[in-house]
């Protein structure tokens, strides 16, 4: 009876779902990323519940993309890059795997003056990230930057 | 002279290059869980056997490392699992851990956000066993 009480609840604060019956493993590992985020922080659920957008992430290395469907405080993961996305993110793994590392810093900004803030300007400069949508996006973009980041 | 892979001399090789890295060092600093390295059996490729391989690790410290079960790596707070011949890859610099992680060719157990925070650590830790002259039982 008290197994069943813990699943239940769970199941319940589940707030990720996915799009595949297989998801990828990237699409797990970035599900898994925001749903754990969410769940320990509050301010990251505010976020979260309020955010509607479809976010595009592509590894370049990799060959591999997901597209992070946000729909106020439900998200749904995607295997590979669907229509319809607000921001798209290309980038090599590792340079994806720094952006949960950006530090948020005062009015919930991305700080991009601290070492790992300035790797990630870098890369942007130099188009070794891209951001489609990002300057009309803005808002959304530092809004999906503080649901991922794990500092 | 080379070591054979996954023996009780190699993970004392793998201790002793953890501690000289001074890029882990800095880079797992606050880092205060315990990593299990599940290799599995490979028959096939003369690794009949799945190992584990229990790692303390504390603070950018490597306070030990042994050999084990799979079962015993999989008691580990974070467990990273993959056949023998995926990790003879990482070892051999032919796969990336965190591309690894990423295709699920390496397959991660453990919490998320903490594993993100260090990456660079976990990436100079599989970097290690790079630096390990190794015998591999395939190649015997």
């Amino acid at each position: 009876m008290a197994g069943r009480a813990v699943e239940a609840t769970a199941k319940e604060i589940g707030v990720v779902d996915y799009g595949s019956k297989e998801p990828s493993a990237f699409a797990e590992m970035l599900g898994g990323l925001i749903e754990a985020n969410v769940l320990a922080r509050p301010e990251k659920k505010r976020d979260f519940d309020v955010l509607v957008a479809r976010v595009g992430i592509f590894a370049t290395d990799i060959a591999e993309g997901v597209t992070l469907a946000f729909d106020s405080g439900k998200l749904t993961v995607y295997n590979g890059l669907e229509p319809r996305r607000t921001i798209t993110i290309r980038a090599e793994t590792d340079t994806v795997m720094t952006l949960p590392n950006l530090k948020i810093g005062v009015f919930g900004l991305p700080v991009y003056y601290d070492e790992v803030g300035r790797g990630v300007a870098g890369k942007l400069l130099s188009g070794k990230l891209k951001i489609d949508g990002m300057l009309t996006h803005i808002a959304t973009l530092n809004r999906v930057t503080r649901i991922f980041s794990v500092q | 002279m080379a070591i054979k892979a996954y023996s009780d001399e190699w993970v004392e090789q793998f201790k002793d290059e953890v501690n000289k890295s001074s890029v882990y060092k800095t880079a797992a600093k606050g880092w205060k869980w315990t990593v299990g390295l599940v290799v599995e059996a490979e028959p096939e490729k003369n690794f009949p056997e799945s190992r584990g391989l229990v790692m303390d690790l504390f603070d950018g410290e490597a306070r030990d490392i042994k050999l084990g079960s799979a079962a015993d790596a999989q008691k580990c707070d974070f467990v990273i699992t993959a056949p023998y011949s995926r990790w003879k890859q990482v070892s051999k610099m032919e796969l990336d851990a965190t591309m690894g992680m990423l295709q699920g060719k390496l397959k991660l157990k453990g919490d998320l956000p903490t594993i993100v925070r260090y990456t660079q650590a976990s990436k100079e830790l599989t970097k290690c066993t790079t630096r390990i002259p190794t015998e591999w039982p395939d190649e015997q």
